[in-house]
């Protein structure tokens, strides 16, 4: 039987990765997908959530619609973000962080 | 006239729809007059909101209390004076748009605003987790694109994608505290949370508080607080500079009424409220000491009021750590009032003068007594204010929060700030040096300035002085 440890695990093993991803890659593009990874950590452990917590032998639907809310954000972040990659590449014929340094610190 | 409170927002949306619109109707215009439709409407919407009040909305996720009210009023304030300010901008951003005819883009630049505009009016009424992410990505999406709209030119770009990745990564922060913070109290409503807190099981609370910190940290990326500001000096840069205002006074104002509602709604349960509070104060000593100390060896104006907006945002969260004295709210809200004029003036000003100077460097401000004496003394003004002297809006904002520290003890972090109060006058007079007692280059001319942004600069500075001369008639105005 799957507990809703198990589920928050996987969740907070996705979340995770995905903020190691952020950290440690270089790659604009990789970044960004360790990004939605992280979102879809945040899904993962609502839906384990709404489904264990019970109200008259209902699954609590208040998070399911959270997960609903945060895809297509996220949806909406991903078509706004890509474009700015992409005219960036256009601009500069690279995604790699470290060419991304005009704007100093 | 009534109507129901959420008629504002929705009315804001359209206005943004329709600017879109007339790019299709009416192509031979000068999309500046796009620009002048947006202000109108916002202008008639706070004329609206002024003589709205308080009451019921009928929702759960959605409140109209004084703060959500004047947050509002903040919000289409903000916008306005965005909107001027992008008008005289209008040139700069054309050279840097790849562009089939002379105006080609122009429309989305002024349509954009109003809709980020509408979600800091939704922001600023969210009780629901819910509400609060979705309106807190309405702001941010529409930011993204703005940073990076000048397209063809490097910097902004890359203020673009910093902006987009720290941005992202602060939203999945957020999302994954409101996670947990449902799983333990299975609500998301803010009211029905504060409620329930102080039911859960002691088990359950470290769950609840590590769900509420991941949620500061990603309110801390929004309101700039150390020490989750790096990307603020390098986006201030690089943004279009009336998207730069729109950041440091929008971005961040809205992001302290969430702040103040979360803070709040924590308290019911002393176990972790408690802690809250301790982080938070954490956040303002960091803020206070990074965004004051690192603002000394600045030569860039635009990098100097990024860490001016660092600075400011630790005065603000020691108003949001002494939550329980009750003039905690007021502080906050005089507060950023005050800021919203000071920064509002300065940016306005160094839009006008670097369209005739051509860059944003402290040097092009040499001399500027000599050739506007309008527009210096307008600049004096605002540094003034945000250093605080007396007399000045920054002034009633430093002692309220002062105020406030005091009530509730909060010792340690009064003497920090004095500290860096007096950073602050270092590094804000040193402007005022540059424009009375350095000499301007030879031969350059007197500036012109726009009506509209006559008329915004004339009310600004007498604002700032009314708010700090007659600090009872501010007090009266402004909720508590």
């Amino acid at each position: 039987m799957v507990s809703l440890n198990d589920y928050l695990i996987a969740s907070g093993l996705l979340f995770a990765i995905g903020f190691a991803g952020v950290l440690l890659r270089r790659n604009v593009i990789i970044i960004f997908m360790a990004l939605e990874l992280m979102l879809n950590a945040a899904n993962l452990s609502l839906v384990g959530f709404s489904r264990y917590n019970v109200h008259d032998g209902l699954p609590d639907y208040n998070g399911q619609v959270l997960v609903f809310f945060i895809i297509t954000v996220a949806a909406a972040e991903v078509t706004v973000g890509l474009a700015i990659i992409v005219a960036l590449f256009r601009a500069r014929q690279t995604t790699h962080v470290e060419d991304i340094n005009t704007l100093k610190f | 006239m009534t109507f129901p409170p959420i008629f504002f927002e929705l009315f804001v949306l359209a206005l943004g729809i329709l600017i879109l619109l007339l790019e299709t109707f009416f192509e031979k215009r000068d999309r500046k007059m796009f620009a002048v439709v947006g202000i109108v409407g916002l202008a008639v919407v706070f004329l609206f909101l002024q003589a709205s009040g308080p009451g019921a909305s009928g929702m759960a996720s959605y409140v109209v209390d004084p703060p959500a009210i004047f947050f509002k009023k903040l919000s289409v304030l903000t916008t306005i004076v965005v909107l001027i300010m992008s008008i005289d901008y209008a040139d700069t951003i054309k050279r840097f748009l790849p562009a089939d005819s002379p105006q080609a883009g122009l429309g989305e630049f002024f349509a954009l605003p109003v809709l980020t505009c509408a979600g800091m009016m939704w922001m600023s009424s969210a009780i629901d987790f819910i509400l609060i992410f979705v309106s807190l990505e309405l702001v941010t999406i529409s930011f993204y694109v703005l940073v990076a709209y000048m397209r063809r030119n490097a910097s902004s770009l890359e203020a673009g994608v910093k902006y987009l990745i720290l941005s992202a990564l602060a939203t999945g922060f957020t999302v994954y505290g409101i996670t947990w913070i449902y799983g333990v109290t299975r609500q998301t409503n803010l009211v029905q949370i504060s409620q329930v807190l102080p039911s859960i099981s002691v088990d359950n609370q470290p769950g609840v508080l590590f769900g509420a910190l991941l949620v500061l940290i990603g309110l801390g990326f929004k309101i700039a607080a150390a020490p989750f500001q790096f990307w603020v000096p390098d986006v201030y840069q690089g943004a279009p500079t009336p998207i730069t205002a729109f950041l440091s006074v929008g971005s961040k104002s809205v992001g302290f009424i969430v702040l103040l509602r979360v803070v709040q709604a924590f308290q019911s349960l002393p176990a972790v409220g408690d802690k809250l509070i301790t982080a938070v104060i954490l956040l303002a000593v960091a803020t206070l000491l990074y965004g004051n100390l690192a603002a000394l060896p600045q030569t860039n104006f635009k990098r100097l009021l990024a860490y001016s907006s660092i600075g400011h945002a630790g005065y603000l969260l020691m108003a949001v750590a002494g939550i329980s004295a009750k003039d905690s709210g007021q502080a906050v809200v005089v507060y950023l009032a005050a800021y919203l004029l000071m920064t509002l003036l300065s940016f306005l000003v160094l839009v006008i003068v670097s369209n005739h100077g051509g860059g944003d460097e402290i040097v092009q401000f040499n001399g500027l007594s000599k050739r506007s004496p309008f527009l210096a003394f307008a600049l004096l003004v605002a540094m003034m204010s945000l250093a605080g002297v007396p007399l000045t809006a920054g002034f009633l904002g430093k002692f309220m929060v002062f105020k406030v520290a005091l009530e509730t003890r909060q010792f340690l972090l009064i003497a920090l700030a004095i500290i860096t109060v007096g950073c602050g006058f270092y590094f804000y007079l040193k402007v005022v040096r540059a424009m009375y007692w350095q000499p301007a280059p030879a031969n350059v001319a007197a500036i012109p300035v726009s009506k509209l942004s006559l008329a915004a600069i004339i009310i600004m500075v007498l604002l700032i002085f009314v708010l700090g001369i007659f600090p009872q008639v501010a007090l009266g105005l402004l909720p508590g």
